[in-house]
């Protein structure tokens, strides 16, 4: 392949990486992907019949200039962000120069400028598939800048391709397998520079304002039956992972991850009201104290990467007490729920909670039905106007309770036993959603259920909440952490008793009715493992994991200098041991030492004198016919025809067989080796 | 103690600098570590590391592709003013396995254009002959501006360069052109002392027995067969004459006249040593005696190649009769002025 034609087509190549970049950060959509996948064939193609059909300047500018205009309009109007809008302008940059390419320098700087595709992708995405698109970048980009650099030289020098390709270019060429060793070369050092660079910045800027999409049902406002469109979402949106050695985290209690808890509701919405929030202070290791756990409970750390969701809240195993997180503030409410404002510090932190136990402890008795409620409970026994049969379906189910906290059970075992799970939550009656839900329909998804519990605890006095958040999600053993998909969106219940405070209750069959995780195929979960790698080492790593690792080195070092000293005293035990380490020591300096000699390397060059050249030489030698230093081979010969004429046709033989082997590269034949053993054989009898 | 010794094994064996296109990688590099300190965004650092890393490896690469190379340049021991001059350099790569990608012999000029000589490839153990012509334009001492070994390879982000070679002083002789025979008997004056030599003319000398290397024109076939062994004919010089140049004056009225007369001297003493003629130079502080063979003929050009009008020899009387050493020669005489 003609080296301009290659290093078209990888420039080409180049811009494809970059553009897939683009669209997998959500940059350029299946639209602009089209007309940008039109424009690179167009040209290609132009570029291909340039010579023969060449465009008028007028022409081309009228089109450059109208598209500049355009993409000035973009910038300052219409796109959607600042980094949208740089984006526009990158593509026209690089289309303009594919499209006008005179010389190779257009080529180049389309090339450079794809890399900037990928730096703008990698200010909104996060996705393990941008590694994939840089390792083509690296590979792509590394062969073309050789390529580059080898047909400009040539040009500049007009060498021509006859030179260039007397290696060749193509993939088993040895330019090519240098290229692939640079980028395997690069990518390992990039690995490396990746890890030690210091992490010493602040997140101060940020090109878009949102990242990722956003979901409802993590609002603080909750419609009934605004999950159903998420419910059926396989995508994984958070990974939890136990940094902590926890024995089988799958039998971890009540283990769930709580979101929002909404204290008002209307008939049809529940929201947060009015409430106290506040700011939570750092403790001196810098993390946020929440509560003082009160030690009823397993404490367990969770390590929880959420990918943009769009939502402020901060999902935790309830009830957390500590959070590590690169956050300048959060804010905990007085229902506990806790939000934080920047995107980017919600995407990793690390929990500490007291995981709730059932039965819970230090549950009080209390009387029953319930006397009266301290005054701050009122809001959590709020309620909208109900039918009359609604109370005495609550009354009905706890008739007969002992306490409270019996009472509670009762419904939950009521509502999780004589309801369905649904998703298909069409409205059959005129009734109230709650009400058609417990006397008509009868089935329902999780808020359902969690309204009509928390409304019929209400109801006989027990405050009550609904929390929004999602489920515990599914175990992945290759990766040692949960994968909780958007399915796993979930609201239950807390009610208040006397003791241990707020307890959860969920009321829903959801778990039972759901199938087995139907993604448990293998390929698929190393793919998640790789992406939960991806994110706690590349897009989460920090100057703390630096710290830890900076850490471990330590302690590996000192252990290693404690096994050298070991080894030390071993080899003081054995007799004459020294001696032999030192000679050791000896002989690879002398080998060092003679490889790094100055005329190392001619001894290398004199290889490359014919060894039947050398043997003559050393034969004259032995007769006191010296080479001088100056003198060159054929000087040498006459010299020696001069003085010893015996030995004329034999030298003249060898040093014209010297000539060519040396300087004409060319191979003698077995006729011609035959006869210069006999000249040599000459030298030695004489 | 020359300070130059000192320094030698501190100096770096390279000097390495960035290309207009190294410049933009190292401003992105910068431009982007500002913004992922400020963004905090990881992919942002891997992407200076990216680049980072691919500058570490350029300059690995481009120092595997240096490493072992051996250049040795030389100039032509004779220059002439206003005539190219052929330099040549050897370069060897010495490396056992590896191939040197993408070298360039620059040669640089002083106040002109550098030329390149580009290779774009070296096999390990293998070596090139590398040549090019130059031209200086005036005769005396010149300080030539030398020759460097560089590469931009792999990514021509960095100019990796090897010490400058080559960049010595050298004696340019006057300019010399073709004298014909004609000429020469114009020019030529009185003298005598004819002596038959043998030499490349057309009338002949001797003959002798062949030897190995003889030109086989040469053989008299004739003779030969007569005495059934090769003989061969030698030639005698087309000029005998010993001859005298003379420069008459100082030439310090007019430059251009100075330099036309001596590079007319030149040239009839390259013909005369040429044709075999001993050749002796004198004129206004200047005396070589009499010599033949292309050693004379160096002698006597440096001697022109060199020759001030301004300098106080300059103005010591000229060798001429009664002076110790004098012979009776042909005589050639150049006037200066």
């Amino acid at each position: 392949m003609p080296a301009l034609l290659a290093l078209r087509l990888i420039t080409y190549l180049l811009v494809c990486a970059g553009v897939a970049a683009l669209a997998l950060a959500g940059l350029l959509g299946p639209v602009g992907g089209a007309i940008l996948a039109l424009a690179l064939t167009g040209s290609w193609v132009i570029d291909q019949v340039r010579n023969r059909m060449p465009v008028r300047p007028f022409f081309a500018w009228a089109i450059v200039v109208a598209a500049a205009a355009a993409i000035a309009v973009d910038l300052l109007y219409l796109a959607q962000s600042l980094l949208d809008g740089m984006v526009h302008l990158l593509l026209f940059l690089i289309l303009l120069r594919l499209f006008r390419r005179r010389s190779l320098k257009d080529l180049r700087d389309a090339g450079f400028l794809s890399f900037f595709m990928l730096v703008a992708a990698s200010a909104v995405t996060f996705n393990v598939s941008f590694l994939f698109v840089f390792i083509a970048f690296l590979v792509l980009g590394t062969w073309m800048l050789i390529l580059h650099h080898i047909v400009s030289e040539s040009d500049q020098a007009k060498t021509g391709a006859t030179d260039l390709t007397v290696g060749g270019i193509g993939p088993r060429s040895p330019l090519f397998r240098i290229s692939l060793a640079a980028a395997a070369g690069t990518f390992a050092l990039a690995g490396v520079m990746f890890f030690i660079i210091p992490r010493v910045g602040q997140a101060t800027i940020h090109f878009r304002p949102e990242l990722g999409r956003r979901i409802s049902g993590f609002t603080d406002r909750v419609e009934l039956g605004a999950y159903g469109e998420i419910e059926t979402d396989q995508t994984v949106v958070m990974r939890v992972h136990f940094p902590e050695s926890v024995t089988d985290p799958e039998r971890l209690p009540n283990l769930r991850w709580r979101g929002l808890a909404f204290d008002r509701f209307d008939g049809r919405i529940w929201e947060a009201g009015p409430r106290r929030r506040g700011p939570v202070r750092r403790d001196l290791s810098g993390a946020f104290r929440l509560v003082e756990p009160r030690g009823t409970g397993p404490i367990v750390r969770q390590e929880i990467f959420l990918d943009p969701i769009g939502a402020d809240a901060v999902f935790v195993a309830p009830q957390a007490a500590r959070i590590e997180m690169r956050a300048g503030s959060i804010v905990l409410d007085d229902m506990g729920s806790i939000t934080a404002a920047a995107t980017s510090a919600r995407l990793q932190y690390t929990v500490d909670s007291e995981l709730e136990v059932t039965p819970p402890r230090g549950l009080r008795d209390a009387p029953w039905p319930p006397v009266s409620q301290p005054p701050e409970a009122a809001r959590y026994l709020q309620l909208p106007p109900l039918p009359e049969r609604i109370p005495a379906l609550a009354r009905e189910v706890t008739a007969g309770s002992r306490s409270p906290y019996e009472a509670a059970l009762k419904l939950n075992h009521y509502l999780s036993t004589r309801f369905t799970y649904t998703l298909v939550l069409k409205q059959q009656t005129k009734l109230d959603p709650l009400e058609e839900f417990l006397f008509a329909r009868r089935s329902g998804n999780c808020e359902y259920f969690a309204a009509a519990m928390a409304v019929m605890l209400r109801s006989v006095g027990i405050p009550a909440r609904v929390v929004g958040g999602f489920q515990r999600g599914d175990w992945n053993p290759y990766g040692a952490y949960f994968m909780v998909r958007m399915k796993d969106a979930h609201s239950w219940v807390e009610a208040f008793f006397d003791g241990p405070g707020w307890v959860s209750f969920d009321p829903s069959p959801r778990a039972a009715a759901e199938e087995a995780f139907g993604g448990r195929r293998t390929a698929a979960l190393y793919f998640d493992a790789l992406r939960m790698r991806w994110y706690r080492h590349v897009i989460n790593w920090s100057l703390r994991d630096q710290v830890g690792v900076a850490a471990s080195m330590h302690r590996g070092a000192s252990e290693w200098r404690g096994s050298l000293l070991g080894w030390r005293d071993s080899l003081r035990a054995v007799p004459g041991g020294w001696v032999v380490a030192m000679a050791v020591l000896m002989l690879v300096t002398a080998w060092m030492l003679r490889r790094h000699a100055p005329g190392a390397g001619r001894r290398v060059a004199a290889a490359a004198v014919p060894r039947f050249y050398l043997q003559a030489l050393r034969a004259l030698a032995r007769r006191g016919i010296r080479r001088g230093s100056t003198e060159t081979a054929r000087e040498f010969s006459g010299r020696v025809e001069r003085a010893t004429p015996a030995f004329a046709p034999a030298v003249a033989r060898l040093t014209a067989a010297y000539e060519r082997c040396r300087f004409g590269e060319g191979a003698l034949s077995p006729e011609e080796a035959a006869a210069l053993d006999a000249s040599l054989a000459a030298l030695r009898r004489r | 103690m020359d300070s130059e010794w000192w320094w030698r094994p501190f100096r770096p064996r390279r000097t390495i600098w960035p290309t207009r296109d190294g410049w933009w990688c190292l401003f992105v590099v910068i431009g982007l570590g500002v913004a992922a300190i400020n963004t905090g965004n990881n992919l942002l650092y891997l992407l200076v590391s990216l680049l980072l890393s691919l500058i570490v490896v350029s300059g690995v690469l481009s120092e595997q592709s240096m490493r072992g190379l051996r250049l040795e340049a030389d100039a032509p021991e004779e220059i002439y003013a206003g005539a190219p001059a052929l330099f040549g350099a050897v370069l060897a790569n010495s490396k056992r396995w590896l191939t040197s990608y993408s070298v360039t012999l620059e040669l640089l000029a002083r106040g002109g254009r550098t030329r390149f000589i580009y290779l774009p490839r070296l096999e390990a153990g293998r070596d090139r002959l590398l040549t090019w012509d130059e031209t200086l334009p005036a005769r005396g001492r010149h300080r030539l501006a030398g020759v460097r070994l560089t590469t931009r390879f792999p990514f021509g982000l960095f100019l990796k360069a090897g010490h400058v070679m080559l960049d010595r002083e050298v004696l340019v002789f006057p300019a010399v052109r073709p004298i014909s025979p004609e000429e020469l008997l114009r020019l030529v004056g009185a003298g005598t002392s004819a002596v038959r030599r043998r030499g490349r003319g057309h009338d002949l000398y001797n003959l002798r027995a062949y030897r190995a290397g003889d030109d086989p024109r040469l053989i008299h076939w004739r003779s030969s067969a007569k005495v059934e062994s090769l003989l061969v004919r030698e030639m005698e010089a087309e000029t005998t004459e010993d001859t005298r140049v003379v420069l008459s004056g100082r030439g310090e009225r007019d430059a251009a006249r100075l330099e036309a007369a001596l590079s007319e001297a030149a040239s009839i003493t390259a013909h005369l040593a040429r044709a075999g003629a001993g050749v002796e130079l004198t004129g206004a502080g200047l005396f070589v005696p009499l010599g033949r063979g292309p050693g004379q003929a160096r002698r006597i050009l440096t001697e022109l190649a060199l020759y001030d009008p301004r300098a106080p020899e300059a103005g010591a009387a000229e060798f001429g009769p009664g002076a110790r050493g004098w012979r009776s020669l042909r005589e050639v005489r150049v006037e200066l002025d």
